[in-house]
């Protein structure tokens, strides 16, 4: 997106007015829609629409074998596909240099245990695990796309539902299990205390979240703070700029209560989701 | 409208997927009752024309089934007793995943417009589609899908009543509460009108006499425990095979060993019934033992059970540890191969309901059944399914199926062999029929245009005598420069069969004819197999034509196939064509072509030989029929003219070339034959009868074999090399039918033939194999089109298994079959007949009677009596005084049937010759024998008069 | 006999309740995204797919690929990797779906008034996120609409079908993945529906000669009642688009 230097400059005094030009102030988000269980062939799934910013997350199941390292850890993984929908430059390969960074951004948001406890996903010590896939597709790129990614995998992954394992019986090195065939059988993962990540922008002298594409092209640094419950998960600077330590640390500050706000909403708005609503999907 | 069905599934690799599958719901889904306004009636064959009585329900009703009913009770459901039956296509589903023959036998049902059977597609219907509610069990649901069906019937009709009949108690106590009529099954069909003969046929599950009778047989393990167990090895799966001697011993193969794994006893055996697949579990090694070598049978006449154990005592007296085996005992089943049995009732004074079955089949448990007609049963052979084997009944509970006819008639007897050898032998349905070629059929001008020409030319059949199934005819004409032209003309019967058809399915199922003494089961109508495509004198026919041009060496210098028109000029038998060959004064051109082919048949013959063809015998016997009683007037072993080599000398070189040519254009689909090469140790009787006779057998090649039992001639016993020959047909492996594309080339082998490619393409009226050649030739040449499933190498390995089947039990047929008539030949004569010893045993001696075929055992010693002979192991003789008998020695020994047992009549030997002082018999003085014969022959005229 | 499962069933239902001519549910969307130009969305029965279609623009990257006479028509076609039950591994790249891009290319060609837009690009993208059989038809009737939506002339609809020969006799249409599976070769075709041409045909095995004209018209039914239902999809979404945008004050005031 090309700006010229006066729509900077309106960008750059409207966020100086706290009263920026979609009318938000610096704190505010920008309408968000959720759905869940959108993908049928996943265990959990959801679809997140952060006004322009479209993302839908998948989660996968696959029996895998821990590490030898972490034999009582199971294992998840991101992998982030950006759509050549949402722009012709992601075509081909094009999208992969930004896939690749958010995928590595939550891999490290979700490594700590208290962030995600994926010793419940260890089936048998040492020989089988769950291995969590969660894949995200991007559709529309419309700004902060971390944030909105975050929310929509802490969704998926709150939807997910993890087969029974009825049986585990171990003969030597033979492991056989048997896993039950009813979707009613189902466990939910808990995942309450999942990051959620806030992009926080500076711009001229102030700090905003939820920056919006135009806001992106003006900010001077930003910084991606993952946020599980209290904690900070990781902290990943991005864009060009530079950061003064002070508002760096005044960043986190911001991004810190902002997450804790974006978490409480979105688990009241999960727990208001009802498991027998019809899917509405993209025909709204 | 529109709903979904998730489920979990398992994949290969072993990971858990979830499965989502569409599922529609519609409104065009009707009730079939014919008096319904608001459905559009179709076609329903639900009617009000027809009406329910049951003294259950005075009113006209229609009747709903549970899928359990329609399990257990099919043979109640395929009597035309009750009809307007709604099946519920929930119900539909969960029987065909359960059962498919049961499914079939209900589809055939539901088709037969009498029946007035409707499906009802609730699933899909949208006031009677539900949804599985959570922690709701599979069972459970289907059962709400029963009665919501119900429920809808009884709003959508309420001046009809509807009868839901379950035998589920929860389920009628339910839909009581939702006022839906329901009864059991028993209570249904004993309130039916005339329900006496009915209620024996009811399936008895929920059998359940005296409970406090102690437990005779141990439990079974639960189906959890036998998986769990045979995952981790502490038990082991196979298919359970009964001893045909010692009803309490059988045997199990193992994958796990290589021997066969032996269980005895009651608690060994625990219930289990020949054919069924079972968990077992190995004994540790200080118990094993060797196979039983004594016979014992189950004479019991009651269900007591003192008898059994008298007799387990006796085999645990004789058990051996000399050449232990592995030996273990059932502790489940895993599946069981029941089907119907064929056999009598047992023959004894118990009153009331209950009887017992005794099977013909003696590796299978008699049977307990429930009859109010024993009486007249007693006479009959019947049929009997097995339903259920609790555990504290001595023998499995089962109910009455059907009856035959009466014990000892052919027509009774040649139905048990049929159904006995699975071989279809139903009436062709009207379906089948409609694609035969209508009457009167002629040739038209686009067949002569497609076809060769050949009516002009001197083409005869030779047969066996009273043969109407004539497939194959032959020609042999000069050309020019010293060369013969030589055809085999065989039946086109895919010019009719057309695939795919109705009557193309039902030949296929067949496989093949099956000829039993006194019937033939034809695999096509007879309108084809004695008709049209009969290849009768002096009538134009198709024909599909493999023609050669030889040289008189009979080398092939060139060969043709191509379909063709032919008018055979004589059909004749075997003896006729001797006789023609043979006269020297006739020199019309069908004796020339005769004599042609009969050299150049001998030259072949030579030819194939020298390649290491074997020549093998099996004694075969033709057995004469009284043309008005059929009863057996005399049995003989087949002639033999040298016109029958000529004609399969031809044959053979015909499929020969046949296989060759479609090899060669479907080298992935093409349908051989192959005979494989015996494993070494098959031939070990055959090697160790040579070497006591001082025949060195090389068994290395089918060459070497073949000049070795060449060799084996003594000039004082002309039938020992007979009876090497026919040890020798025992030793080989089955040939069998199999698609190009799952076997390499070197497995193509026909070991007994000596050629790399064989197939069937001579016989089409009688093989189905021989249709599939035809139609792959056919595409070969370009005369016909082809067809998908024709050249699915998978879909021809699934045929190839039906027809090696087929052809196997209706070979086995063909022998029960001929041992049948043999026996009531045989009944109350008394005759002495040549034999040969053909095995020497420690207590008998194996005898072959040429003449009729027979191969019986002459006991040398009985039980309590001292026995003249010593037996000498290594050298394989017995020997008594100075006389010393070896295998293959002639005996001459007295032959009389044993009908004490009229299932199962033997023969009973006594030694004539030699003589063998307090042991041989006195030979019969003509006077006695002729004493005899007069009085059968006087019996039947006594019959006859009394007819008259 | 062979084992071979009924996919059509003695009472004429097919394994998931449709008759052998019936479609699945066909729900369908245009204009699901802001910053394409065009895009839309639609499911066959579970298959869903996205489109969006950018330009006609400038020719991207290489200029010298540019035509005079033509737009230059770029299709990609991508699948999510959760869109079979069997996780994916790529989205993109591998054999499968660079064959489908093409075909893609073939029958979208077949109906944009290319020469209207010379020295300019197209670009067409698929996004398959559910595929549950008829992957190919969905995304050509996706692409149709958002081709639609993009404004591009067209010749007319593009819609593709596929159909297969159930219990070697019954030809029926929209094969489901489960039908797929268990079934004989399906046949997918896509076409013009109006004209009733024929863009683009293909085989999944061998058919046997006789039974394709019957499988070929089935397929082609097919393709004629999609058209229908994407057509009412687009005027009822013009009358939307219209609305919002006051034409529709103007009928009412005819109307009045």
């Amino acid at each position: 997106m090309a700006l010229c230097e006066a729509e900077k400059t309106f960008i750059l005094h409207s966020v100086e007015e706290n009263f920026r030009i979609d009318g938000r102030q610096r704190g505010d988000y920008r309408p968000m829609e959720l759905e869940t269980n959108i993908v049928a062939p996943s265990f959990g799934s959801a679809r997140l629409r952060l006004a322009n910013t479209d993302v839908l997350v998948s989660v996968k199941l696959e029996i895998d074998s821990p590490t030898l390292e972490q034999p009582k850890l199971g294992k998840i993984e991101f992998f982030v596909d950006c759509s050549a929908n949402a722009t012709p430059d992601f075509e081909g390969r094009g999208g992969d240099n930004l896939a690749t960074e958010i995928s590595n951004c939550l891999s490290s948001a979700y490594k700590s245990s208290t962030a995600f406890d994926a010793g419940k996903l260890c089936i048998l010590k040492g020989s089988k695990c769950w291995k969590l896939y969660v894949d995200i597709l991007l559709l529309e790129c419309g700004g902060n796309l971390y944030d909105a990614v975050s929310l929509a995998v802490k969704a998926a992954l709150w939807d997910t539902r993890i087969p029974l394992v009825k049986s585990v019986v171990v003969d030597g090195n033979k492991v056989d299990m048997e896993v039950s065939d009813e979707l009613f059988d189902c466990e939910r993962l808990d995942v309450t205390g999942a990051p959620i990540m806030v992009t926080v922008c500076k711009i001229g002298d102030q700090c905003i979240v939820d920056p919006t594409t135009a806001e992106e092209h003006c900010s001077g640094g930003s910084v991606v703070v993952a946020v599980s419950k209290s904690n900070f998960s990781t902290i990943l600077q991005t864009g060009g700029g530079s950061l003064h330590p002070m508002t760096l640390l005044e960043s986190l500050k911001l991004g810190q209560t902002v997450a804790q706000r974006l978490d409480s909403t979105l688990i009241n708005t999960l727990k208001q989701i009802n498991d027998n609503s019809t899917d509405v999907g993209f025909l709204k | 409208m529109f709903s979904t069905r998730a489920f979990i599934k398992k994949n290969k690799v072993g990971n858990y997927l979830k499965n989502i599958r569409e599922h529609y719901i519609r409104d065009d889904i009707f009730c079939g009752l014919e008096s319904c306004k608001s459905c559009e009636v179709l076609d329903t064959s639900l009617t009000g024309g027809f009406n329910n009585k049951n003294n259950l329900f005075k009113f006209n009703h229609y009747i709903i089934l549970d899928t359990n009913i329609i399990l257990d009770q099919i043979d109640i459901l395929e009597e035309d007793v009750f009809g307007n039956v709604i099946i519920l296509h929930t119900v539909l589903k969960e029987v065909k995943h359960r059962s498919l023959p049961v499914y079939k036998r209900l589809m055939s049902i539901i088709e037969n417009p009498t029946r007035h059977f409707y499906i009802f597609t609730n699933d899909h219907h949208k006031d009677t589609y539900i949804n599985q509610e959570k922690g709701e069990l599979i069972n459970d649901f289907n059962d709400r899908c029963i009665r919501k069906a119900c429920t809808w019937y009884m709003k959508h009709m309420p001046n009809e009543k509807f009868v839901l009949i379950t035998d589920d108690r929860g389920n009628r106590n339910t839909a009581r509460n939702e006022k839906i009529k329901t009864c059991t099954i028993t209570d249904y069909v004993k309130n039916l009108e005339n329900s006496k003969h009915l209620q024996d046929k009811l399936a008895r599950k929920d059998f359940h006499t005296v409970v406090d009778s102690d437990d005779f047989y141990p439990p079974h393990l639960p189906t959890v425990d036998i998986i769990q167990g045979i995952k981790d090895g502490s038990l082991h799966q196979g298919t359970f095979r009964a001893s045909t001697s010692n009803f309490l011993e059988a045997s199990v193969n193992v994958d796990e060993f290589e021997e066969p794994v032996i269980v005895q006893g009651r608690a060994g055996l625990n219930r289990a019934v020949d054919g069924d697949f079972v968990a077992i579990k190995i004994l540790s090694k200080d118990e094993w033992i060797s196979p039983s070598d004594i016979i014992l049978e189950d004479e019991s006449v009651t269900e007591g059970v003192d008898e059994v154990l008298e007799k387990e005592k006796v085999l645990k007296k004789t058990q051996k540890k000399a050449n232990a085996q592995p030996t273990g005992m059932v502790v489940g089943i895993v599946r069981r191969k029941w089907r119907q049995y064929c056999g009598i009732l047992q023959p004894s004074n118990m009153d009331g309901l209950f009887h017992l079955f005794v099977p013909a089949d003696r590796k299978i448990p008699k049977v307990r059944i429930e009859t109010r007609q024993a009486e007249f049963l007693r006479t009959q052979k019947i049929i009997v399914a097995i339903d259920t084997w609790p555990r504290h009944s001595r023998y499995p509970t089962g109910h009455f199926v059907r009856a035959l006819g009466k014990i000892g008639d052919q027509a009774t007897e040649n139905e048990v062999v049929l159904l006995e050898h699975d071989v279809p032998h139903s009436k062709f349905s009207e379906e089948v029929l409609s694609f035969l070629p209508k009457l009167p059929w002629t040739i038209k001008e686009g067949d002569i245009a497609a076809r060769v020409d050949l009516r002009g030319l001197d083409i005869c059949s030779v047969d066996p005598p009273g043969c109407t199934d004539i497939d194959d005819a032959l020609h042999c004409r000069e050309i020019e420069d010293d060369k013969l032209e030589v055809g085999v003309h065989i039946a086109d019967v895919s010019h009719f069969i057309r695939p795919g058809n109705a009557l193309d399915i039902e030949a296929s199922n067949r496989a093949t004819t099956v000829y039993l003494v006194n019937n033939r089961i034809d695999m096509v109508p007879v309108l084809l197999s004695s008709n049209l495509c009969s290849l009768r004198g002096g009538e134009e026919r198709f024909a599909f034509s493999c023609v050669w041009i030889m040289d008189k060496e009979a080398n092939i210098l060139e060969t043709r196939f191509h379909k063709s028109i032919i008018k055979s000029k004589k059909a004749m038998t075997y003896e006729e064509a001797q006789m023609v060959i043979d006269d020297k004064h006739q020199v019309h051109s069908i004796a020339q072509s005769l004599r042609n082919l009969n050299s150049l048949a001998k030259i072949l013959k030579r030819g194939r030989l020298d390649k290491g063809a074997l020549v093998l015998a099996s004694p075969e016997v033709k057995i004469l029929m009284d043309s008005e009683t059929h009863d057996p007037i005399s049995v003989e072993a087949k002639k033999l003219f040298e016109t029958n080599s000529m004609v399969e000398e031809f044959m053979l070189l015909a499929n020969i070339s046949v296989a060759q040519k479609i090899l060669k254009e479907f080298p992935e689909c093409a349908l051989l034959r192959r005979h494989p090469t015996p494993p070494p140790n098959n031939f070990d009787p055959l090697v160790k009868a040579g070497n006591h006779l001082g025949f060195a057998i090389k068994i290395d090649s089918g060459k070497n074999l073949a000049a070795s039992l060449d060799e084996a001639i003594r000039e004082d016993n002309p039938f020992l090399n007979t009876m090497l020959r026919i040890l020798a047909t025992r030793c080989m492996m089955q040939a069998v039918y199999f698609s190009s594309g799952m076997y390499q080339k070197d497995e193509y082998f026909h070991y007994g033939l000596a050629v790399p490619l064989y197939t069937h393409f001579t016989s089409p009226i009688r093989r189905y194999a021989d249709i599939i050649v035809h139609r792959l030739l056919a595409v070969a040449i370009g005369a016909d089109c082809t067809y998908p499933d024709l050249l699915d190498k998978h879909k021809s390995t699934d045929l190839c298994k039906n027809l090696n089947y087929r052809n196997r039990m209706a070979q086995y047929a063909g022998r029960a079959s001929v041992a049948f008539n043999t026996h009531l030949f045989f009944r109350g004569k008394l005759q002495d007949e040549e034999g040969y010893v053909l095995f020497v045993k420690k207590n008998a001696l194996q005898i072959l009677i040429p003449k009729y075929g027979l191969e019986c055992t002459l006991y040398i010693s009985e039980e309590g009596k001292t026995s003249p002979f010593t037996y000498d192991e290594d050298h394989q003789t017995q020997t008594a005084g100075d006389i010393v008998l070896h295998a293959f020695d002639p005996v001459i020994v007295r032959l009389t049937l044993d009908s004490k047992n009229i299932q199962h009549e033997k023969f009973i030997l006594q030694l004539v010759k030699p003589h063998i002082e307090g042991f041989s018999i006195a030979p019969l003085t003509e006077m006695e024998t002729k004493h005899k014969l007069t009085e059968i022959e006087s019996g039947k005229k006594n019959k006859k008069q009394k007819k008259s | 006999m062979s084992k071979k499962k009924e996919l059509v069933s003695k009472i004429g239902l097919r394994l998931d309740g449709r008759r052998a001519d019936e479609l699945r549910r066909v729900r369908c969307k245009m204009g699901v995204f802001s910053q394409p130009d065009g895009s839309a969305y639609i499911e066959q029965g579970l298959t869903k797919v996205l489109a969006a279609v950018y330009g006609p623009h400038q020719v991207r990257g290489n200029r010298s690929k540019a035509q005079h006479d033509s737009a230059i028509v770029n299709c990609q076609f991508s699948m999510a990797v959760f869109s079979t039950s069997e996780r994916k591994k790529r989205p993109r790249g591998d054999r499968k779906s660079s064959e489908m891009s093409i075909h893609l290319r073939q029958a979208l060609l077949a109906a944009i008034k290319v020469e209207l837009y010379p020295w300019s690009q197209i670009d067409i993208y698929v996004e398959v996120l559910h595929a549950d059989g008829g992957v190919y038809p969905a995304c050509v009737n996706a692409a149709t609409l958002a081709l639609i939506d993009a404004g591009i002339p067209l010749k007319e609809y593009v819609c593709a079908c596929s159909a297969s020969l159930a219990n070697n006799d019954i030809p029926m249409v929209d094969i489901s993945h489960q039908e797929e599976m268990l079934g004989g070769p399906t046949l997918t075709i896509a076409a013009l529906p109006m004209s009733e041409k024929i863009v683009l045909m293909e085989m999944s095995q061998r058919f046997h000669i006789d039974h394709l004209p019957k499988v070929m018209a089935k397929a082609l039914k097919g393709c004629k009642d999609i058209k229908v239902i994407l057509d009412e999809a687009v005027r009822s979404h013009v009358e939307d688009v219209g609305c919002s945008t006051g034409w529709s004050n103007t009928s009412q005031k005819i109307k009045v």
